[in-house]
């Protein structure tokens, strides 16, 4: 927030072609550039041809859309976006929730604080995949960690991620355990630039701890919310580590989602067409995402800063 | 009202708890020897007995040395060529003045979201092209630019007011020399911030590295982790997988507990205040 | 000028003693005593062959190995020697992707035929296509039913008969049910259910059912809405939402052999391959019988061929095909066998003195052998993992109560029609005009 007015280039020695700052720039940017046009504004466009261009088996390839035709009758890629919208939905709403909880009641720094602030944090560094692999044990029906531990409680043993209605239920519950450390740390740090004295004036004003948070915590925190939301919309977008070690988008499908449905088409099915006309699809999504969301990820930065 | 209510703490203390338990299982599993059929499998508190054995299984079933070096490579040579590109593209945003900088800018802040998973089917082709194609450059090579770090670079050079470098302009020095001599030293805060953020996604990352090699000799640890845990035919020993993913998990784990204030302050960029 | 002459002289000893290298991407179950055999036998195999030097590689399961010799060969990269899943071979000899193995047979002065006699005879339709070898098989296996002896005892079974026919089998699972109130303490069978192992099973038990599942000839049909295979898929059905003796839902292989470990399920079945697997963690007494039968026994074959992609020089081709005559060698391949469980393809294994008394020792060994004989190939088609996917979820939502077989197999076969359709157009329903 502090480096909000800079001067902008200081005058220079008039013998200076004005073009100067420009080419500077241009042999700066030159490196950055070279690797985002090929790895990103490249394929981007690569996949939007590889989208429209038809190949049978042995027959010559030609320009159609039957990609995006077959795409979208296809049930199992309707599947895949629903699913994905379900595990959005279902991981980003509780990971924000209880990342903002965990946020305000260990707000203060002691010992005892920073104890449970490292234990909520620890599982964001480790990889997904490793997280799956923990998993795969801790949902083992009857066998595994959460069975032999609900047994006790009485409950007969689940099948987590081999029962269609449960599957996506536990990965999401993964996932949850996964990032909502991370996003903790947004909150923590978005918390410490709420000034102590407004939350003391409005408490002495008369208003309750929920009063307190809707109307002061809340809104000030509004900049690092749109941020942490985007950041975990783009994350349960762009992460199927788990769903590739754990259940390959079964029983039924009922896991699969976008990401993982390209990865299949791709490398299973070798089915290039297909997709590249999903890739297509998220690479859209994505960028609509970022056209309504630049500011206010520049704005969370700038915040934060 | 500075502390939290008792009760609040409690619970989020219970939570903490229950967030732990899958590490807890990994310790537990992995000192606990040739415990296949055995019916407190689960528990956190067995009876044993106890053996580094599955580590020493673990650690001969799979090319762990190989994997961990592949992965130090693999973070090393990003981070390094990172340093470069996001320096001087940091610089020139923040604090040059040219035609186009803002629409630039925005192309690329794409970037953040364009991550390479989702382009994996058009980068493979550009791999294979480029002949790095199942090469560990190859893997490396879309996070050569950083969007994340440019941004965070051209913040940190902002904080750094101009007198510093006015001087050196004066003496006449070029600009390349007053990025590596001048501003890189004073914004070390914000590399090394960059640094963590940086090495940590691609020490954990999986699909990317898993598409763009084949050869088990250029497998990362993510890698070699997933073929471990899902073998062909036969059924898991779990205190062998809990080993292997305590190898995997460890250092950055280890890291955080040393280093977690350094951490904490990258990962949510109050590093450059 | 003399260090120059001895780096010529190390440089010229160092061509003319350059070994061939070759690389060999395997796949095996996930403990390391298997993956370290492997490397055992390749450094044998390089010590005793100074002219050529193999690389082995382990790849993970059957499906991430054939994903990743296709980007291989893609890249251009191929390797040399591949342990594959039989049943991908068709689709690469489909797509041309591996090289016909009869040219290198012959210039051993054998016929393309008693190459193959020389393999158990159930293996020949997925090692060769019309008439022609493709792969050599290396480590087979088949379903297998293993039970557990203190359940069988414990439920009032003979542990000397087990269930032979699916009325019996069903029976058996019934009394072997195990509950405390609303719990399931013991299972009467359990099953992997998951990708691979569900329509590796399901295409068993539809064999089993009199019928063929696919056709072995072409890689352009499958019969999932045959009575044959609906009546598997409705047996699976009944033994789970009838007979409540198997659990609803997909249980993966992991879960399967921990509660057979545990006592926690008196049948399962699994692979032969898994046999060492079970031998060692398993403690309490346990044996293995024929996968039981509807109409006839049969049981599909599963496990690895070795295959040589093209692309390769025929320098390394050549050194390929020398390591595929020794791994299949009769006493390599039948060492292998004792070590992990596959059967040996290789009939001539049997015959060594150390095979004869190991299958003496080990009868759980034997009725994986004495199955063979009922053993039939393993469904190959064109686009077979997305085929076979289809399958799969149907086959797991008949598990888990979530559609009726006729319904879920109908949506099968429109899928895996659809998939290949390319193939099919291109092929048998190209005809004259």
């Amino acid at each position: 927030m502090q480096m909000t007015a800079q001067p902008a280039i200081l005058p220079r020695s008039k013998s200076r072609p004005r073009t100067r700052p420009a080419l500077t720039a241009c042999a700066l940017l030159l490196p950055s550039a070279l690797f985002l046009l090929l790895f990103t504004y490249l394929p981007v466009f690569k996949v939007i041809l590889s989208s429209l261009t038809v190949r049978g088996f042995r027959g010559a390839a030609h320009y159609g859309t039957d990609n995006y035709i077959r795409l979208f009758a296809d049930q199992h890629f309707s599947t895949a976006v629903v699913n994905n919208l379900i595990y959005a939905a279902g991981t980003i709403v509780p990971s924000l929730a209880l990342a903002l909880l965990f946020a305000i009641a260990l707000k203060e720094t002691t010992r005892l604080t920073g104890v449970l602030r490292t234990l909520i944090a620890l599982p964001m560094l480790i990889p997904l995949v490793a997280a799956a692999s923990l998993f795969a044990f801790i949902f083992l029906p009857n066998a595994g960690l959460l069975d032999y531990y609900l047994a006790a409680l009485g409950l007969a043993e689940t099948n987590w991620l081999g029962d269609p209605s449960l599957a996506l239920g536990s990965i999401i519950a993964i996932t949850v355990w996964k990032n909502c450390g991370y996003y903790m740390l947004f909150f923590l740090a978005g918390l410490v630039g709420i000034p102590e004295d407004l939350l003391d004036a409005a408490r002495i004003d008369g208003a309750g701890p929920l009063q307190r948070f809707f109307r002061i915590t809340l809104p000030l925190l509004g900049p690092t919310l749109a941020f942490v939301l985007i950041i975990a919309t783009l994350n349960a977008l762009t992460q199927v580590d788990h769903i590739i070690v754990l259940t390959q988008g079964g029983p039924s499908d009922t896991t699969s989602m976008i990401l993982f449905y390209i990865y299949q088409q791709a490398h299973q099915n070798f089915d290039v067409g297909l997709a590249s006309a999903a890739t297509v699809v998220s690479v859209g999504f994505l960028f609509a995402l970022s056209i309504v969301s630049l500011r206010s990820l520049e704005r969370g930065i700038h915040y934060e800063a | 009202m500075k502390r939290s209510p008792p009760a609040l703490l409690l619970l989020v203390a219970a939570a903490a708890v229950l967030w732990f338990v899958p590490f807890a299982w990994m310790g537990v599993a992995s000192i606990r020897h040739n415990s296949a059929g055995a019916p407190d499998l689960a528990s956190l508190l067995p009876s044993g007995p106890f053996s580094l054995d599955n580590f020493a299984d673990a650690w001969s079933s799979g090319h762990f040395p190989l994997w961990y070096l592949n992965t130090i490579v693999l973070c090393g040579g990003i981070l390094i060529v990172q340093c470069v590109t996001v320096s001087l593209a940091g610089y020139a945003f923040a604090r040059l003045r040219f035609p186009g900088q803002n629409t630039l800018f925005a192309l690329f802040l794409l970037q953040l979201m364009l991550v390479p998973p989702i382009l994996i089917v058009p980068n493979m082709t550009t791999l294979v092209a480029l002949h790095l194609y199942d090469t560990l450059p190859g893997v490396m090579a879309p996070y050569f630019a950083s969007a994340f770090g440019v941004f965070l670079m051209r913040q940190t050079f902002r904080t750094i007011p101009r007198e510093y470098e006015e001087a050196a302009l004066v003496d006449g020095a070029s600009r390349l020399r007053i990025i590596t001599h001048v501003l890189l030293p004073l914004a070390r805060p914000g590399l090394t911030a960059f640094a963590i953020v940086s090495v940590t996604s691609h020490w954990n990352e999986f699909l990317w590295p898993l598409m763009a090699t084949s050869s088990p000799s250029n497998q990362v640890l993510t890698v070699g982790l997933a073929t471990f845990t899902a073998g062909a035919e036969a059924g898991s020993e779990w205190g062998v997988i809990a080993a292997g993913t305590f190898f995997v998990a460890a250092p950055l784990l280890i890291a955080f507990v040393v280093f977690q204030r350094r951490f904490v302050s990258s990962f949510t960029f109050s590093g450059i205040k | 000028m003399r260090l120059q002459l001895a780096l010529a002289a190390c440089l010229m000893t160092g061509t003319a003693h350059a070994a061939t290298d070759i690389d060999l991407f395997f796949p095996v179950p996930v403990q390391g005593k298997l993956a370290n055999e492997m490397q055992r036998l390749v450094e044998v195999f390089n010590k005793d062959h100074a002219d050529i030097h193999v690389t082995a590689s382990y790849t993970g399961s059957y499906d991430d190995t054939n994903l990743k010799t296709h980007a291989a060969i893609a890249a251009g990269k191929p390797p040399a020697v591949v342990i594959m899943s039989a049943n991908f071979v068709r689709e690469y000899v489909i797509n041309d992707e591996i090289v016909q193995l009869d040219g290198l047979i012959q210039k051993d002065g054998q016929t393309a035929d008693a190459f193959m006699n020389q393999f158990w005879p159930a293996l020949k339709l997925n090692a060769t296509e019309q008439g022609h070898v493709y792969g050599v098989p290396f480590q087979n296996s088949t379903p297998l039913l293993y039970y557990s002896i203190d359940a069988f005892r414990d439920a009032g079974l003979d542990p000397d008969h087990p269930p032979v026919t699916w009325q019996e089998w069903i029976d058996a699972a019934k009394k072997l049910v195990k509950r405390d109130g609303t719990t399931t303490t013991r299972w009467g069978l359990m099953m992997p259910g998951t990708y691979d192992y569900c329509g590796w099973i399901t295409s068993g038990l539809a064999m089993s059912n009199g019928g063929d599942f696919y056709n072995t000839g072409y890689g352009g049909e499958v019969y999932y809405t045959q009575p044959s295979t609906i009546g598997a898929v409705r047996f699976l059905d009944n033994m789970v939402h009838k007979a409540k003796a198997m659990p609803e839902g997909v249980t993966d292989a992991n879960a399967v052999t921990t509660a057979f470990f545990q006592g926690r399920t008196g049948m399962m079945i699994l692979s032969t391959g898994s046999l060492s697997f079970v031998r060692d963690n398993m403690k309490t007494p346990y044996r293995t019988a024929f996968l039981p039968r509807a109409m006839v026994n049969a049981a599909p074959i599963g496990g690895a061929s070795l295959i040589v992609p093209k692309g390769n020089t025929p320098e390394r081709e050549a050194a390929a095909w020398t390591l595929v005559k020794w791994l299949t060698s009769p006493a390599v391949a039948g060492g292998w066998s004792r070590f992990t469980g596959y059967f040996s393809p290789r009939i001539a294994a049997y015959d060594l003195p150390e095979m004869k008394t190991f299958i003496a020792d080990h009868p759980d060994a034997k009725v994986a052998l004495d199955q063979l004989v009922y053993a039939r190939g393993w469904f190959s088609t064109y686009n077979v993992v997305g085929v076979r996917k289809a399958l799969e979820d149907g086959v797991q939502a008949v598990l888990s109560g979530k559609a009726t077989p006729e319904a879920a197999m109908a949506k099968a076969q429109q899928e895996a029609d659809a998939l290949m359709r390319p193939y099919v157009e291109q092929t048998a329903l190209k005809v004259p005009e």
